[in-house]
């Protein structure tokens, strides 16, 4: 950290509280507008490849990759997460600007996969982030990604998707799992 | 290959065998190991190092290491392999002779231990990050029990007992 520290804020991150007709006009707009962190942290990120580009064309209905964390909405844990790629997940999701929501795909993150006896491989996703929807599978077909991202839409657009909510209620909890497997914590405690 | 029957004038070879009509494996020991390398890429034209790879022998206390060669002109691999002791795994490194093997032994090193003398960066972090337990690859590191103590479980009781049955037996069959 040392000179870099302007650029990060130690503070607890604010939770954003409106209701009402306003509520309802955001959820009904951002569950038609969902874009993605051209992102891929194990093998399913290949199954993204065809679901965005134009055998099944995930733009029609109003996803898209975007290139840096601070425009996307969505974070995809595609497949398998080792440690190492997991400090680097936990500061692309911090930087993301809330309402933020994050998709889990395929077995590994749900409980390990084929690499549930991996030295490096965590076995549980939901432990460290919070995860709206979970894609089973391994891999998830394209078909069963976009049946995935229709279920983030009904519970965005339901108001249901709050995990952005829950992680910065559970702050200490998550940080306090997540600095069990990282043993050195060189992050400041909140980087946004 | 006639290569095999150079080598075998030149150098003291401790064992040979031909596996295929493209690939032959030879064995000699460390102190010969660097004048084979270079043999074979001045005078025999295997100007490639393809890998180096790193086998644990645990029951007979050795690493073996293959050093992977190929031959673009005559289409030819052959593989050198040396053992070392497993209690202490110390060689020379060989980037002098091909760079690119200043990874592949950074590697080696990372995953089994095995010290390169001469390596410049092989003490830098390149896959694990703050590693504190044996290296990995190595067959007595127990991932399975290392995975259930770090990462936690996910799983209906019966399960748990199942992998620590398991992860027992992965012992005792160790300690044999």
């Amino acid at each position: 950290m040392g000179k870099d520290k302007k650029y990060f804020l130690d503070e607890k991150p604010e939770k954003l509280t409106y209701g009402g007709v306003f509520r309802r006009i955001n959820d009904w707009a951002r569950a038609r507008s969902l874009w993605v962190v051209a992102y891929g942290t194990g093998c399913g990120s290949i199954e993204l490849r065809p679901t965005f580009t134009s055998r099944f064309d995930a733009e029609r209905l109003g996803m898209r990759m975007v290139a840096t964390p601070r425009q996307a909405d969505v974070l995809i844990i595609s497949g398998y997460l080792t440690v190492k790629t997991l400090k680097r997940v936990i500061r692309v999701y911090e930087q993301m600007q809330s309402p933020k929501y994050v998709v889990a795909l395929g077995a590994c993150p749900i409980n390990g996969g084929m690499y549930y006896d991996s030295y490096n491989a965590i076995n549980r996703l939901d432990l460290y982030l919070p995860v709206d929807v979970w894609i089973t599978g391994c891999m998830p077909r394209p078909e069963a990604i976009l049946a995935g991202f229709k279920r983030l839409q009904e519970l965005i657009d339901s108001g249901r998707a709050d995990g952005w909510k829950k992680y910065i209620d559970n702050l200490d909890r998550y940080r306090e799992n997540q600095k069990k497997i990282i043993k050195n914590w060189k992050m400041p405690n909140y980087n946004w | 290959m006639e290569v095999l029957n150079r080598l075998r004038e030149k150098f003291e070879i401790t064992g040979d065998k031909v596996q295929r009509d493209d690939l032959a494996l030879v064995e000699t020991t460390g102190k010969d190991l660097i004048p084979v390398l270079v043999y074979l890429k001045t005078y025999e034209g295997f100007k490639t190092l393809v890998m180096i790879s790193c086998v644990d022998w645990m029951e007979k206390g050795k690493f073996q290491l293959s050093y992977n060669l190929w031959n673009p002109e005559k289409k030819k691999n052959i593989i050198v392999k040396i053992f070392l002791d497993r209690e202490n795994p110390v060689f020379q490194t060989i980037y002098k002779i091909w760079p690119q093997a200043e990874v592949y032994e950074r590697e080696i090193h990372e995953m089994f231990g095995v010290n390169f003398e001469g390596n410049p960066t092989q003490d830098e972090e390149l896959i694990l990050e703050d590693w504190e337990e044996i290296p990995p690859m190595r067959r007595d590191f127990n991932t399975l029990r290392y995975s259930m103590e770090k990462f936690g479980e996910r799983e209906p009781k019966s399960g748990i007992i199942i992998r620590k049955q398991i992860s027992e037996q992965y012992d005792e069959w160790r300690r044999k």
